[in-house]
């Protein structure tokens, strides 16, 4: 699995890419999620958009991620799952623990998104 | 192509393999598991599976493989786990078997991963995920015997074919 990071204004955005399966995965996202709580953010996505598969393991990572993230007062949702991945998470419910989006533009707006200044100029 | 036994006359979705099997045994290394996905992806490609039973059938031989390198195993690569697929005009079987210490199958099967308590464990749910999506699921387990799973999914309608993902 691999991850990057990047910012939306105020929501810190993880791209997962691969599968998520568990081993060093786990401290992988761990650590940028406490990373990103670390530097203040209290709206965090998971894109799920480039992973192929989750296996139980990875779901038990996405789990600690909400607990850790929720602790803090923080907010953690998902977006763009696969089929397959949207499969696993109706079967063990956890479709009721996540917030799931369909495109990223949808997931930040749900957050409540503030425009930039800039926005502000265009609009 | 013709039907590999079905007596509506219809192509079964497994005729292209019917009566065929195969094994093989890997390193217990969590990175085999993508090796495993994608003969599982065109086992389902070949067999031209529907979609629902494909996602169940792909996602439980990763469960049953996760738990053999994770639980039966401890990650040693030493040791090997096998993999069996069995083709049938109407079904796939694969069968997971590891040498570990097994399990106590009673306790695992009691807690309930989606309710209150289980819901936020970060951990157990890989059995409820097999026993969910499969349409048989069977275990074998003991010291030192170890683990085998048998799992069966139906690809045809009719007596016998139990309910999809």
């Amino acid at each position: 699995m691999k991850l990057r990071k990047s910012e939306k204004d105020d929501v810190a955005i993880l791209r997962l890419s691969g599968k998520l399966m568990g081993g060093p995965d786990a401290d992988v996202v761990q650590d940028s999620v406490r990373q990103y709580l670390n530097d203040g953010y209290k709206k965090l996505l998971l894109d799920l958009g480039d992973v192929s598969w989750v296996n139980s393991t990875g779901l038990g990572i996405l789990i600690a991620s909400h607990i850790t993230v929720t602790n803090a007062g923080s907010t953690l949702k998902l977006m763009r799952v696969s089929r397959r991945i949207d499969s696993i998470l109706m079967v063990t419910k956890l479709n009721t623990i996540f917030e799931v989006y369909d495109s990223e533009e949808a997931a930040v707006a749900s957050f409540g998104h503030k425009p930039t200044s800039e926005e502000n100029k265009t609009s | 192509m013709t039907s590999g036994g079905s007596q509506s006359g219809e192509r079964s979705a497994t005729s292209v393999f019917s009566g065929d099997e195969f094994s093989f045994s890997m390193p217990s290394r969590l990175e085999y598991l993508s090796v495993i996905d994608k003969l599982v992806e065109g086992i389902i490609e070949a067999c031209e599976i529907d979609e629902e039973p494909g996602i169940a059938l792909a996602t439980s031989v990763i469960e049953a493989c996760t738990n053999a390198i994770q639980h039966g195993h401890k990650h040693d690569p030493s040791k090997f786990f096998s993999c069996r697929f069995e083709f049938a005009s109407d079904r796939i079987t694969v069968t997971v078997t590891d040498s570990g210490a097994g399990f106590d199958l009673d306790k695992v099967l009691v807690s309930d991963p989606t309710g209150p308590e289980g819901i936020m464990k970060s951990r157990g749910r890989g059995i409820f995920i097999m026993k969910t999506m499969m349409d048989e699921v069977d275990f074998s387990t003991g010291d030192p015997t170890g683990t085998v799973v048998h799992l069966v999914k139906f690809l045809t309608d009719g007596p016998g074919s139990g309910p999809g993902v």
